[in-house]
């Protein structure tokens, strides 16, 4: 069964931030939200790397775990969903997440977050409404996973840095550009967020 | 992970793009499975793929239900990559982008900036009607209204002060159609005061390299640097600038393991991912290089073949690079003899390798010395004219190529024809306007033929007395389309000069910092341009493809595009029946491909003549044809056999000649049909110098006649097995292949020509009959010459190193200065005076850090545009300026503190954000360009008309920049300066 | 969830976190050449031996959402098992433990009567302003401990019941509830600081009750003030933990101000402990203070007791205000027939 992950290949990542623009671009992301974000670490220093990171949709997610309300949860291909209808704003999911996904409209002081906002690997909501339906996309989002098509911040990164799809094929992508290039600085964030590391 | 064109081919997204647009369209799990792959740029076709938790999505969200959705194709606007752009448009709404894998440019990725286009067409902050400023206030105006006064305003300047009093300034946004008619426009009026983006870009390159081996332009193509083995970026920074070349580049130097070798003063994006990282001081590449070549030349390990058969006047470099010993290296540019010694090896010995290059060569006052010095390099290490090597010269924005080509430049009329008499016909015969009328325009011939004055200099050209200006009178109105102000230096006297102006239109989709920066009360017209994406037409890669726009949407709000508006102003100036004879116009809607067709019918000199429309939509069309690497398609294919992506120039002939186009220039492998070529023998068959020799013991002087034709070398499949002159028809006769010449060529030949015909030569012949019989010869119509190492007509024949006009080393000014003073491009250049006073009163001491400037990723150009986009904006929300810890350790500034910026000139000054970082060494400071809307502290937000202000405003760095011009070009640089910085 | 190894080795490096608290520091992970010179390539940065050196990956980032610059933080996925694992299992055993520890107490020791019987006679032992303080807190105290425990066992136990929608309605209006009576429970808090912080200062008393194992083991009467030694340990308890759940949940209350990952992450871990812990407290407290003492709930119902009462648990307090009385020039205690 297709399990579906997102791998960021630093030594590809050169921070040009298109995979945030192709999500808000894609989703009609408000302004104040990013689902996606590259960061720089070591900037300006020998071994910079700039690494794209959003929900990484994990295995045993944290976030579905610790929501007292239990709205997020991982559907059958792996990708983390939330019903936006039940969430409660309590920022839980942001505290469990590794990986600083979740997102909300406001600031939050007094509980006032609102509803969580995270990367739907561009498959739509996990609430009610009709796959994609104007209702939907208004809430969550995109729906490109339904039409066959994977997330626009992968398909349009520019140095194809960001893998999305099925994790056996992404690893395999990546593993191959490793042993074909001599170096690599790992899949970033697969062992916090699948128990598992792309073997080279 | 190479994609092999096989695999791409069956891998393509077009299928599933199919079922996106139809309504409740399933799921094809075998191409979703690929999809993965191509996003990954590989195929690995494994397992089985199942999708069971996610449901299926029973529409493209954003369309109504049941609302069909359209895809159209256009090119992203915002740099030279020229990536394809998939839009999804349902009732004339622009409702998604797709990546479109096909295209073997970008395969689907974008920059941000490619990624948030949409947002430049359904932006709130476009300038949505022709508005004018009547006492400082902006009033809404009609169409109508705005070109009849502007109209009358020009014609009363040009009737009191003479058409050269207008400056028109055009865009590197253009079209080519929109750039050519442009240019066309201010002939017409009568001016070569004509310019656009290119000035304050690559026109240095364009001259320097031009006039090394032929033609200004990038020589290979950001695909073919997979090919590399040792990449050399020196001043560029293209993973933010052309982030998506960065595709090629990465690859490229992962699949050969290459080198890739970053020499910049600061540490970017690019040189993270570099093998190795030199940080050097900005100014100083000549010295740079000459230490490479000195290494090179001392070891042997230049490419001698090369320079015996395609090179003219190593000697004299070779002499020029023995002054710069290592010692001497390290004394200017700081760089320890190891590290030169290392990088030159590599360049030399792990072949084919590239130098690759964009601002950071360009923008100084040696600029055109500079990338002449590159060339050199690339010449004494053999690396020109075969894959995987060459100049790639990144330009910068989507069509700064074929804006340059098209003759926005004050030096040439299109495709580089020059401004002397012969051009002046030669266009005119292709407009079918008669040459008298076309000078009568003029104020004299002279001035016709006299380059028009810089667009970094238009300012000046506004505030100096009209004695220091060599036409009859100052600018007095300026015309803009798509051109920031904030892009070019000495901001302060450039407000000065918009106050003074007695006209200012600008027309842009936004109002941009023209509309703000000064007290102007009256006389501004902003007039609401549309976007490329809202029109048809081509636009040139930096690799000199062409690739062909459709229009995605109509134009918002009351915009109108470029071409209309051209063509509504020539009516109003009264030669607009001229100007279209050959134009289609219906009901006002010029069209785009008549224009092309023009150029097509002018274009012989740069082989812009293959290039129909009609070929252009089929590469469109079959864009997933074309090989990753090569850029080839098939033979077989029945639109596009053979062809390369885009017909990159030269395309020879006419379309019917069906010439593939020229993917590396000057690359002798391949056969000139095939898209081979020599180096363009565009500087006379010898040179005569006169030597002093030793002759029986005593000196003498000689004359020598230098041959300037290749030796021994010649293209493939070439009858001629040496070199040869450009071709006329004279040189056919020579060589008795005029007699397969038609009937029908020969005729126009003589009506090009009557009284000599045999001087039309192969850019003059309008029937492309002396290209199509020269190329079937396997001959480049072009000639076949040597590179000149030595280019005897430009100021500096052989790159002399000369420091910054304020530099922050005043000890090296005696030994290192700059040019002396000189009138050029009609304004006087005293460069030499500001660098003197500038040490004399010790100006480095007072402004002791450098200042550089460039590019962030998520803007471009003057920025109005992409800071009025909100996806962009968010990602950059305050201007800011770089500095080492250690320098503000020093100042006591703190990381995203305000700190006020000081520059050398003008008592000028900005208060923006620091950012500690060590990208930057100590003692330089660097700061984007980008921004606008605050002036020396002040909030210039209020000024915009209501609503079309950008989201994000800042200071512009070019408020801190400072005098200095590049002699051949009139450059500005903004590159180095000086500046001080401290916590506000 | 089982606690894998796994688990706990996550467990120990989260501990081990907590330490580290200058954490937020930038990462030096890359190696540089023997020459000292840049080489960028070569000096990969492995992210898994970053993730070995610092608990959490941080970098720079433009946009202005500082808490963005956290890259990757595993410790996401300890607090998960803190939360999940033994916040759940340990505050379940805490509190069912107290709840069963006191009905064991009920069936050995049963309700402790009076001894002498009533007399009748009433003092009063707290003014109405001193039972507002204390119903403020008490009311506030059970609003928000039923409002959090729903937080963390609200969706094993009530979920079920009452299905997904109407569960995420009433927590949602349990989350507004549990935020803003926050500042009632802390009126009451300071309140009862204030009033009730000198009778609750140690004494030498507070000794010999607690030799008298506070009358419990030698079943007699041990000696005390206005409040006992146990009434003087869950004050003071009451009073930490009513300061360490204020402090925490304002912390959490308004996110990310002055605090990071770590210290929103801390702030909970604190909150939710200290407030677990509390609620068995106030349990036991309310167990003495009702059922498992006769006369005991007068003392905050009316905030009148009865003569032997006050006599048998509170005889130097008593002793001292009928004196203080006396020295008045006030009647003694009148019967109250």
């Amino acid at each position: 069964m297709a399990r579906m992950k997102f791998l960021c290949d630093a030594d590809r990542c050169i921070d040009c931030n298109a995979c945030v623009t192709a999500c808000k671009n894609e989703n009609e992301v408000p302004w104040g939200i990013n689902r996606r974000r590259v960061v720089t670490i070591n900037d300006g220093k020998p071994g910079e790397r700039s690494v794209s990171m959003a929900c990484m949709h994990c295995t045993d997610p944290p976030c579905a775990s610790v929501c007292p309300v239990n709205c997020i949860f991982p559907t059958e291909d792996g990708v983390v969903l939330h019903n936006k209808d039940q969430c409660i704003g309590c920022g839980y999911c942001f505290y469990a997440c590794p990986f600083g996904a979740p997102q909300y409209p406001q600031v939050g002081n007094f509980g006032s977050r609102g509803k969580m906002d995270k990367c739907t690997y561009c498959a739509g909501g996990g609430g009610p409404e009709a796959p994609g339906s104007a209702a939907e996309f208004a809430k969550y989002g995109s729906n490109r996973f339904g039409d066959g098509k994977l997330p626009l911040c992968a398909e349009m990164c520019s140095t194809k840095s960001l893998l999305a799809g099925d994790g056996d094929i992404i690893a395999q992508i990546y593993g191959e550009r490793v042993r074909k290039r001599g170096y690599g600085s790992g899949a970033w964030g697969w062992t916090t967020a699948y128990h598992d590391d792309v073997e080279v | 992970m190479l994609i092999r064109k096989s695999d791409r081919r069956r891998g393509s997204a077009k299928p599933v793009l199919a079922e996106a647009n139809r309504p409740g369209g399933g799921l094809d799990r075998r191409t979703f499975l690929k999809r993965s792959g191509i996003a990954a740029g590989a195929l690995a076709a494994l397992g089985e793929l199942a999708l069971n938790g996610v449901r299926k999505a029973e529409a493209g969200p954003p369309a109504a239900p049941g609302a069909p959705v359209a895809t159209r194709k256009n090119i992203c606007t915002h740099c030279s990559v020229g990536c394809s752009v998939i839009a999804k448009v349902s009732n004339g709404v622009w409702i998604g982008q797709e990546p479109d894998y096909d295209s073997p440019i970008n395969r689907g990725s974008h920059c941000c900036k490619g990624a948030a286009v949409r947002d430049d067409v359904l932006s709130e902050r476009r300038l949505r009607y022709p508005v004018k400023l009547v006492n400082g206030q902006w009033m809404r105006i009609s169409w109508e209204t705005a070109i009849n006064e502007i109209g009358d305003k020009l014609m009363e300047i040009r009737q009191n002060a003479g058409p050269d009093s207008v400056y028109w300034l055009g865009s590197a946004k253009f079209t080519n159609e929109a750039a050519y008619l442009n240019r066309k426009l201010a002939a017409f009026w009568g001016t070569n005061n004509s310019d656009h983006q290119a000035r304050i870009c690559h026109s240095t390159t364009v001259t320097g390299v031009a006039n090394t081996w032929g033609y200004g332009a990038m020589t290979n193509s950001y695909n073919d640097i997979r090919n590399a083995r040792t990449i050399l970026l020196m001043g560029g920074n293209p993973a933010e600038a052309h982030p998506v070349s960065l595709q090629h580049i990465l690859e490229g130097k992962e699949l050969n393991r290459a080198n890739m070798i970053v020499v910049d003063p600061r540490m970017t994006r690019t040189a993270a991912h570099a093998t190795e990282y030199v940080r050097v001081r900005p100014g100083t590449h000549i010295a740079t290089i000459y230490g490479m070549l000195w290494h090179i030349f001392e070891n042997g390990w230049e490419d001698k073949e090369f320079l015996s058969q395609r090179v003219y006047g190593v000697d004299e470099i070779r002499k020029a690079a023995a002054k710069w010993n290592p010692k001497e290296v390290e004394r200017v540019t700081g760089l320890p003899e190891a590290q030169v010694k290392h990088i030159a090896e590599l360049f030399a010995k792990q072949k084919p390798a590239t130098l690759i290059w964009a601002m950071g060569q360009t923008q100084f006052t040696t600029g055109t010395a500079n990338v002449r010095a590159s060339c050199l390099l690339l010449l004494a290490t053999g690396n020109v004219g075969m894959p995987g090597a060459g100049a790639n010269i990144f330009r910068g924005h989507t069509n700064v190529q074929g804006a340059t080509d098209l003759g926005l430049d004050v030096t040439t009329l299109p495709l580089y024809y020059g401004l002397a008499e012969g051009a002046w016909r030669h266009w005119c015969r292709v407009w079918e306007v008669d040459y008298e009328w076309m000078k009568s325009r003029f104020p004299s011939k002279t001035l016709m033929e006299t380059p028009g004055i810089p667009s970094t200099r238009w300012f000046d050209a506004t505030l100096l007395p009209k004695d220091q200006i060599s036409q009859p009178n100052p600018v007095q109105a300026m015309f803009v389309m798509g051109h920031g102000v904030n892009t070019i230096t000495r901001m302060p006297e450039a407000v000065r000069g918009i106050e003074k102006l007695e006209l200012l239109v600008v027309c842009d989709p936004y109002p941009t910092a023209w509309s703000v920066l000064s007290e102007r009360k009256n006389g501004t017209y902003l007039l609401p341009a549309c976007t490329s994406f809202e029109m048809e037409g081509s636009r040139t890669a930096s690799n000199r493809s062409l690739q062909w726009g459709e229009k995605i949407v109509e134009p918002v709000f009351e915009s109108k595009n470029d071409y209309d508006l051209m063509y509504m102003l020539a009516r109003k100036l009264g030669f607009a029946e001229a100007m279209f004879k050959n134009i289609k116009v219906e009901y006002g809607a010029v069209s785009a491909e008549d224009i092309l067709r023009e150029i097509n019918r002018g274009g012989w000199s740069t082989g812009y003549c293959g290039q129909s429309p009609e070929r252009l939509k089929a590469h469109m069309r079959n864009q997933a044809k074309f090989d990753l690497v090569t850029l080839r398609a098939p033979k077989d294919d029945p639109e596009v056999g053979g062809d390369y992506y885009g017909l990159p120039w030269p395309c020879w002939g006419t379309p019917e000649f069906r010439h593939p186009g020229t993917p590396l220039l000057y690359n002798n492998n391949l056969s000139v049909k095939d898209g081979g070529g020599s180096f363009r023998a565009r500087f006379g068959v010898e040179r005569v110098v006169k030597r002093k020799v030793m002759e029986n013991g005593q000196e003498v002087e000689r004359e020598e006649h230098d041959n300037l034709l290749a030796e021994g070398s010649y293209s493939v499949g070439s009858d001629i097995k040496d070199g040869y002159p450009e071709f006329t028809l004279g040189v056919l006769k020579k060589l008795g292949w005029d007699k397969e010449l038609t009937p029908q060529e020969m005729e126009i030949i003589r009506r090009v020509n009557s009284a000599d015909p045999d001087k039309v030569s192969w850019s003059l012949d309008l029937s492309g009959g002396i290209q199509r019989v020269a190329i079937e010869h396997g001959c480049s119509p072009y000639g076949n010459g040597k590179a000149r190492m030595i280019a005897w007509n430009l100021p500096d024949p052989i790159p002399v190193y000369r420091e910054p006009i304020y530099t922050p080393r005043p000890d090296l000014v005696a030994d290192y200065p700059t040019l002396p003073d000189a009138k050029q491009f009609r304004v006087p250049n005293i460069g030499f005076s500001v660098q003197k006073s500038a040490v004399d009163r010790g100006i480095s001491k007072q402004f002791p850090l450098i200042l550089s400037s460039g590019r962030l990723v998520e803007y471009e150009g003057g920025g109005e545009e992409t800071r009025s986009n909100k996806w962009l904006a968010e990602l950059k929300q305050y201007m800011y300026v770089e500095i080492n810890p250690a320098d503000a350790a020093q100042r006591g500034i703190k990381d995203g503190g305000w700190v006020w910026v000081t520059g050398a000139e003008n008592s000028s000054r900005t208060r923006v954000k620091a950012m500690v970082t060590e990208r930057v060494g100590k003692g330089v400071a660097w700061m984007p360009f980008h921004f606008a809307g605050f002036f020396e502290g002040d909030d210039l937000r209020a000024k915009y008309p209501r609503g079309a202000d950008p989201i994000v405003l800042g200071e512009s760095v070019n408020t801190l920049t400072t005098y200095g011009y590049d002699p051949a070009t009139g450059m500005q640089e903004p590159k180095a300066t000086l500046c001080q910085i401290r916590a506000a | 969830m089982v606690m894998t190894f796994l688990a706990r080795f996550r467990l120990a490096t989260f501990v081990l976190a907590l330490l580290a608290i200058a954490a937020a520091a930038p990462v030096f992970a890359q190696k540089v050449n023997p020459d000292g010179a840049p080489n960028p390539t070569a000096s990969v940065t492995s992210q898994r031996e970053l993730l070995q050196q610092v608990p959490r990956i941080t970098g720079r980032i433009d946009i202005p959402d500082t808490k963005a610059s956290v890259l990757i933080q595993p410790a996401g996925r300890t607090w998960d098992y803190f939360h999940q694992v033994l916040l759940r299992r340990g505050g379940a055993i805490v509190i069912l433990g107290t709840v069963l520890l006191l009905a064991i107490g009920y069936l050995i020791l049963g309700r402790l009567r009076i001894s002498a019987g009533r007399s009748g006679q009433k003092v009063v032992r707290f003014k109405a302003f001193e039972r507002f303080a204390h119903w403020l807190t008490a009311a506030s105290f059970i609003i928000l401990g039923l409002t959090g425990l729903n937080i963390t066992f609200g969706k094993a136990a009530l979920l079920p019941i009452v299905g997904p929608d109407t569960f995420a309605a009433i927590s949602q209006v349990a989350k507004y509830v549990h935020n803003f009576t926050s500042f009632a429970f802390v009126a009451g808090l300071v309140l009862i600081t204030v009033i009730f912080f000198k009778d609750n200062l140690l004494e030498k008393v507070d000794i010999d009750w607690l030799k008298q194992g506070g009358g419990f083991i030698k079943n007699r009467h041990a000696p005390a003030g206005r409040f006992n030694f146990g009434e003087k340990i869950v004050f003071w308890l009451s009073i930490s933990a009513g300061i360490a759940v204020s402090a925490s949940g304002f912390l959490l209350l308004f996110p990310f101000y002055g605090t990071d990952i770590l210290g929103m992450q801390l702030a909970q871990m604190v909150h939710a402990v200290v407030a677990i812990l509390f609620v068995a407290l106030i349990l036991a407290h309310i167990y003495i203070g009702t059922v498992g003492m006769e006369g005991a709930f007068e003392a905050m119902g009316t905030g009148e007791v009865d003569l032997n009462w006050a006599k048998e648990h509170h005889d130097q307090w008593i002793a001292k205000k009928l004196a203080g009385e006396n020295g008045r020039g006030e009647p003694t205690a009148t019967p109250a027939e």
